[in-house]
């Protein structure tokens, strides 16, 4: 036994034992996290066809209502959201060249620009609570004239609230990354959990590049 | 593993880049007021245009099986069913305005 064959043992334990190799189980894993990513088209886009159909009932509603929310730090937050896809993907080109420390470094990096988000997320949505633009029933401020004001707002914690659990549940995918990378788990041969949790990142990114001009940019 | 695609890091950077410039645009066409229905058409464009950046150089579709953009496109082609369906119980109503 030379120590090259121990190497080459270490680098094909993660194949599981009903796969043919480490290549299939790669291809495997990625197709799922597609369906997966089908999935959470459809789930957003129920929530795109509210917007729509209200936006088709009362345009005007949107134009006023939309004022009530600030586009620059709409602006920072896409931004942010951005340059965290770009640190996701210089995460993935690091775990496929071995370097482990490039990829726990852009983690990192990442997590920290999704805590970026959810903070000023934080502060707009106190901003709007405080003044009682809350959702549904609950909405209290009498700054807008449209009758049904609260509609919008409805739609608008809707989208943003789920599209802020899924960068909660980013984040948390992000620190058990780091948490295996830190063990050595990761080389240029396996690094599958980097990549389809990079997937799932980009996904959360591209749902926010809809929603920002959707909601933001209106007037 | 030979068909992993690894993109350079002037690419990467390249892509975001791009993404941070229609980000730019998309906010900057708001200030000259272009009229309806066309500032949607455009707000909308950009952000397919930057969308299809993600998928393609990010998410690596352009260098992935086939399948996979297949099955990405055909749940865009379900959500514009989804939409299309809906739009056409809601836009031709007697009474549009609901209770709620």
């Amino acid at each position: 036994m030379s120590s090259t064959s121990a190497t080459e043992e270490k680098r094909l334990d993660h194949v599981q034992h009903h796969f043919v190799d480490s290549e299939q189980q790669f291809e495997s894993a990625k197709m799922g996290m597609w369906v997966f990513i089908v999935t959470e088209i459809l789930m957003f886009g129920g929530l795109f066809v509210a917007y729509i159909v209200y936006r088709s009932w009362y345009p005007e509603l949107y134009l006023e209502a939309s004022t009530q929310l600030n586009a620059f730090w709409g602006m920072v937050n896409t931004f942010v959201l951005i340059g965290s896809s770009l640190t996701v993907a210089m995460a993935i080109r690091s775990a496929q060249l071995n370097q482990i420390k490039g990829l726990i470094y852009n983690l990192y990096i990442t997590i920290g620009l999704a805590f970026t988000f959810m903070v000023i997320k934080y502060f707009e949505y106190s901003e709007k609570l405080g003044k009682g633009i809350a959702p549904g029933e609950y909405y209290t401020y009498d700054g807008l004239e449209h009758e049904k004001a609260n509609i919008f707002f409805s739609i608008y914690y809707m989208m943003t609230g789920l599209h802020g659990v899924h960068v909660t549940i980013g984040i948390g995918l992000m620190i058990w990354l780091v948490v295996k990378a830190k063990k050595n788990v990761f080389h240029s041969e396996y690094y599958t959990p980097v990549e389809i949790t990079g997937l799932y990142w980009h996904l959360v990114d591209i749902i926010w590049i809809f929603l920002f001009p959707l909601l933001y940019l209106i007037d | 593993m030979s068909g992993h695609h690894i993109s350079s890091a002037k690419f990467l950077w390249g892509i975001g880049i791009a993404l941070f410039f229609l980000t730019f645009v998309t906010v900057a066409v708001t200030w000259i007021q272009i009229p309806e229905p066309w500032n949607i058409v455009v707000a909308i464009g950009i952000a397919v245009v930057k969308a299809l950046l993600v998928v393609l150089f990010f998410m690596n579709l352009y260098w992935d099986s086939k399948f996979n953009s297949l099955l990405f496109i055909f749940s865009l082609i379900f959500f514009g069913l989804m939409i299309g369906i809906t739009l056409l119980d809601t836009l031709f109503r007697n009474d549009p305005t609901p209770l709620f």
